[in-house]
């Protein structure tokens, strides 16, 4: 589905990534793994066209997407859900999700996937009405996923779908996550929980300081020290690990 | 070293309460007041604020969708009030108006004179958008040292097109006699037709704008874009495009602006600059990048303006505007509708 090869990228004049090679598998779950300021974000932002990729070449869906502008890349069917819970917090829950299918022609499938995302949380049903601005973080998550499902995707790229969010939520979410994958989806999801997404995925990648260093079986990272070791760095301790 | 200060929103409210009272007592003691003079000030301090609205409305808009105050708005409504007389008159010599609309070739004139102002000033304004402002805002926009480039580029570009509207229609006054019919009675004030054509045409447009931004699809693009490049990006919108139909907007509205001011005055090469400053001065008191705040800040700004220069003296027309526009600052700084909006250039 998407293939990363080389990939170069960075911001201003800082090169963050340094020639990353990733492969996403059709209709599954790949988790991206790493610390703080390893290069995740960069990889979907690169993906997603927000920032341009220096040299390399992204592959989604059997075509070069590589530093396409980002609504050419959404009309493709590859959609990114950003880290920071970003919405329009003056619009209405369901004026945000019909952002989302903004690049939909049709107005039956708007509404189609409006029931289906209704359908997946249920929460943005009961608070459709409501501003975005009133949402709890859990339901700003809900939301920030929804919105990426709006437009009919081929496959959505997670970055941190678990960031500041009660371990409750997290599960309802992460269930929600594996039942878009059962519906055809493909998913990459970016982590700093660690277990919880390598329970979730099927395949992992260990990106150390813009490359990809450790890759293999979810099952099989679990219990892979040079996880532990490339994932903290060669010192301190994360509460996830 | 510096603390900021801010009065709550409660005791901002209520000083503007005072401030309002204080002037109100203040021009009800004037030896001219009476209940026609009022309605009089009224109606044309409504009429001028609409203008004013509709010009605030597009400066607030280039704000919220380039990040940057565009210093060249007031020569959109110059160039758009002579575009509407240039058509005005080429239709009106030309006779063939008369052959079709025999009883009312005025109207038909200066509505097709609008039309076109409206039109033609939305696509030039995308064409400087495209040509002057793409490579800096390509280069990151308002929030970074580029947008300071853009402001300059806005003051530049102001004199440029001041100088090629100097160059086509040459700096003497125009005098526009749109033929629209003999004054009208009103609540027992005499309002020259123009004057009404100013406020029905003006609360048209402001209606127009309000369902295009919330009951379209492209105006929750023009909305999305306005609040953040990045989200819109995400769910798939043209930016670019986006931006481009932002700022051909609001030279649009710039544009109908002139057109409706012309025939009260004179369409002169310089009249640009001073109603860019009071629709600034209205775009601060509604509050400095909200829509309707602009709206309602240009009917302040033309009420308050019209009442002093009537009961008070006529003399300092134009002060009156930064007078307030000082005032609201000092007690209410985000304006009447504002937020605290992130940093821009």
């Amino acid at each position: 589905m998407l293939k990363i090869d080389g990939l170069v990228s960075g911001y201003g004049s800082v090169q963050i990534l340094n020639g990353a090679n990733m492969k996403v598998d059709a209709q599954s779950i790949v988790a991206l793994l790493g610390g703080n300021g390893t290069g995740k974000s960069t990889i979907l932002k690169a993906c997603s066209g927000l920032i341009r990729s220096w040299s390399g070449s992204i592959n989604f869906d059997g075509e070069d997407i590589h530093n396409n502008p980002p609504h050419k890349i959404v009309e493709r069917g590859l959609v990114q859900v950003t880290q920071g819970k970003d919405v329009f917090p003056a619009m209405s829950v369901i004026e945000n999700l019909r952002l989302g299918g903004f690049v939909l022609n049709s107005k039956q499938k708007l509404e189609d996937n409006l029931q289906k995302v209704f359908d997946y949380f249920p929460r943005l049903d009961e608070r459709k009405n409501q501003l975005a601005a009133t949402l709890s973080g859990g339901e700003l998550q809900m939301l920030c996923i929804g919105r990426g499902l709006m437009s009919n995707p081929k496959m959505i790229m997670l970055d941190e779908p678990s960031a500041a969010l009660a371990p409750q939520i997290v599960l309802d979410i992460f269930k929600n996550i594996n039942r878009i994958r059962k519906d055809g989806l493909t998913v990459l999801v970016v982590e700093q929980n660690v277990r919880m997404a390598l329970l979730l995925a099927d395949y992992g990648y260990v990106i150390k300081d813009g490359v990809i260093k450790v890759e293999g079986d979810s099952k099989k990272l679990m219990y892979d020290d040079t996880v532990k070791d490339s994932y903290l760095g060669g010192g301190g301790t994360t509460a996830n690990v | 070293m510096f603390k900021t200060f801010r009065f709550t929103r409660k005791i901002e409210n209520i000083l503007m309460l005072i401030f309002t009272a204080i002037f109100l007592i203040y021009i009800s003691l004037s030896p001219d007041m009476n209940i026609d003079s009022l309605k009089g000030v009224l109606i044309i301090g409504v009429t001028v604020g609409i203008i004013y609205g509709l010009v605030a409305v597009g400066i607030s808009l280039i704000y919220t969708g380039l990040d940057v105050v565009n210093f060249s708005h007031g020569e959109f409504f110059m160039i758009g009030a002579f575009t509407g007389l240039t058509v005005y008159n080429f239709l009106v010599d030309g006779e063939l108006i008369y052959a079709i609309f025999p009883e009312a070739y005025g109207v038909v004139g200066y509505v097709i004179g609008l039309f076109f102002a409206f039109v033609l000033m939305g696509l030039f304004g995308v064409l400087i958008e495209r040509v002057f402002l793409r490579p800096l805002t390509k280069k990151g926009g308002g929030y970074t040292v580029a947008g300071m480039g853009i402001i300059i580029c806005g003051f530049g570009l102001s004199v440029i097109l001041q100088n090629v509207a100097y160059i086509i229609w040459n700096p003497t006054a125009h005098p526009f006699h749109a033929d629209l019919g003999l004054p009208i009675n009103i609540a027992g004030i005499t309002l020259p037709m123009t004057y009404l054509w100013m406020l029905v045409t003006g609360f048209v447009v402001a209606g127009a704008l309000y369902f295009f931004l919330n009951k379209t699809k492209m105006g929750l693009g023009v909305r999305a874009v306005a609040f953040s490049k990045d989200i819109s990006n995400l769910v798939g919108i043209n930016v670019p495009l986006y931006i481009s139909i932002i700022f051909g907007i609001a030279c649009a509205l710039a544009g109908i602006a002139g057109t409706l001011v012309g025939p009260t005055y004179q369409v002169v090469v310089y009249m640009g600059y001073i109603i860019l400053l009071k629709a600034f001065a209205s775009a601060v008191v509604g509050g400095f990048g909200s829509l309707p705040g602009a709206i309602v800040g240009g009917f302040t700004v033309g009420l308050f303006e019209t009442a002093c220069s009537f009961f008070i003296s006529g003399s300092h027309k134009d002060a009156y505007a930064f007078l307030l526009m000082v005032v609201v600052l000092l007690i209410k700084p985000t304006g009447f509708f504002g937020v605290q909006v992130k940093m821009k250039a």
